[in-house]
């Protein structure tokens, strides 16, 4: 694990590609951002942005085609598959995903699925058990739901038992992919307080959206994801009170919840314009 | 998987009878009224009370025959059904996971074996083989494996980018691990359907390379009735003409 001020995560100039040849795409460009321990860094973006790809890079799931990342303080650009899987299985980093019913198995109980990293790892069942329980609760669960299928539990419930499937582990950083967008109003505030308190362990989070809304009262600091580039990078409060870039504008200005940075209808248009152009 | 099976009546139904002729495989040849190759003058006879199913050209009783060869037709076309299953089903499921080159190289072989005359080539290795019902039906599980093959192809492909299997990557499980935790439950339901599929295949085979002289050889029981030479006799004989294969 890293120690405190060196960071968990350090990506300069990232480049992904999709496809080959005449249908090669550019999914990112140039993309640069380092967290550190206990920081939550949200990145925020519209669909197609390049939030998931950029995600999906960080944890080996896509190649870069430039650039390098450093996970933990080692350089993991030219893994090779087998060196990625020695790095996962230290539980350096881990994943929660936006659909908390289809990223758990339907066929294992929720006991099954939470203790199936630290089995990977090597701990023993026994242990692996109590700590899964220990987990559970953490995340306020019953730990009388150890033995359910997923599809006997509600969509915030699925989605707790991936935070603490993620958490099991002891990870460095944990990034979580619109961890809230599928959930309702109730369970989005649940599992964002329960982000808050992981914040306060040390855990270095990155927080995926395309909700500012959502991020606002977790993230430390704010990347703003266009069209494959961070176009604006800096302190939660500084983006969303004075945001540079125009797209950072229109974010902020669409955010309902914002009041004090709303813009109006007229507003939104004359910067959907300025993009444009 | 089994408890789920039985609560329903048309599993249960199916379980009966798949029971039945199982016991049939295995009692068969000890249920049989009369000695399975003993001959009488009786020859070519109808259905009667003495012999169910009548007898055949050299006055053998077709029902106690059809009992004692159950056992060897439905041995035979498990054979079948069990090495199409190990030899396509394990390809299948690793093709999606070990890369393009292994993934092209299974394909490829699977397409090939499609490609070849089923019964030629069963009388081919048959021929290098020898003669024998588990050589045959080894021949004839190699050639239907690509079935299975692209079943468990299919299947493994539509659970590898599911969410769940990405989040056992990111925890560093194996290939191994995942096929196993993840992968097999949802793989084992077309499977099994293929698996029943083929076992019916299997005792057409059986019965259809007894025809053909491989396999069982005269005067051994199959399920097959009609096998030379009594083939030649199946037309004027109604009891051969009702019960031609088990």
């Amino acid at each position: 694990m890293s120690t405190d001020g060196r960071p968990v995560l350090q990506v300069d100039d990232l480049e992904i590609h999709y496809g080959l040849r005449r249908r090669r795409r550019r999914v990112l460009h140039g993309v640069s951002l380092s967290v550190t321990r206990g920081e939550t860094v949200g990145v925020i973006g519209e669909t197609g942005s390049g939030k998931s790809t950029f995600a999906r890079a960080v944890l080996g799931l896509v190649r870069a085609s430039g650039g390098r990342i450093l996970l933990d303080g080692e350089d993991v650009s030219r893994y090779s598959p087998r060196q990625w899987r020695a790095l996962r299985r230290r539980g350096v980093v881990q994943y929660v995903f936006q659909d908390p019913l289809r990223s758990l198995d339907p066929d294992l109980t929720v006991e099954e699925s939470l203790i199936e990293p630290l089995l990977v790892q090597g701990v023993a069942r026994k242990e692996a058990i109590e700590r899964g329980r220990n987990y559970l609760a953490r995340v306020r669960l019953d730990p009388e739901l150890f033995d359910r299928l997923p599809g006997e539990l509600s969509g915030g419930q699925r989605q707790r038992i991936a935070v603490a499937r993620a958490l099991v582990t002891e990870p460095a950083l944990i990034i979580l992919d619109e961890p809230v967008s599928a959930l309702g109003s109730a369970n989005r505030v649940g599992i964002l307080e329960i982000l808050k308190e992981l914040r306060d362990t040390g855990v270095a989070l990155i927080f995926i959206s395309h909700d500012l809304g959502s991020v606002a009262g977790v993230a430390d600091r704010i990347a703003v994801l266009y069209q494959g580039e961070f176009v604006e990078v800096g302190a939660a409060r500084e983006v969303i009170n004075n945001p540079r870039h125009p797209y950072a504008r229109l974010l902020v200005g669409s955010a309902p919840t914002l009041r004090s940075a709303s813009a109006d209808r007229a507003q939104r248009e004359a910067l959907r314009a300025l993009l444009h152009a | 998987m089994v408890r789920r099976v039985l609560t329903l009546p048309t599993g249960r139904l199916a379980v009966g009878i798949l029971s039945v002729i199982v016991l049939l495989a295995i009692l068969g040849p000890t249920l049989a009224p009369h000695d399975p190759l003993g001959t009488s003058a009786l020859t070519l006879a109808g259905p009667a009370w003495e012999h169910w199913l009548g007898t055949d050209y050299l006055g053998r009783d077709v029902f106690s025959r059809l009992l004692a060869g159950s056992r060897t037709s439905v041995l035979g076309s498990v054979e079948v059904a069990l090495i199409a299953l190990a030899v396509g089903v394990v390809p299948g499921i690793l093709s999606v996971y070990l890369g393009r080159v292994f993934e092209w190289f299974t394909r490829r072989i699977a397409d090939t074996l499609i490609a070849l005359p089923f019964l030629i080539y069963a009388v081919a290795v048959t021929a290098l083989l020898g003669n024998g019902i588990p050589q045959a039906m080894f021949t004839v599980g190699v050639l239907v494996s690509p079935l299975f093959y692209r079943v468990a192809r299919a299947a493994t492909l539509a659970v590898a980018r599911s969410q769940y299997v990405e989040a056992a990557l990111i925890s560093g499980a194996s290939v191994g691990r995942i096929a196993r935790r993840h992968v097999w439950g949802k793989v084992l339901p077309p499977v099994a359907v293929a698996l029943a599929q083929t076992i019916g295949i299997g005792f057409v085979v059986v019965s259809s390379l007894s025809f053909l002289g491989i396999g069982v050889q005269p005067p051994a029981p199959t399920g097959a009735v009609c096998s030379p030479p009594t083939s030649a006799t199946c037309p004027t004989s109604r009891g051969l003409r009702s019960f031609p294969r088990f």
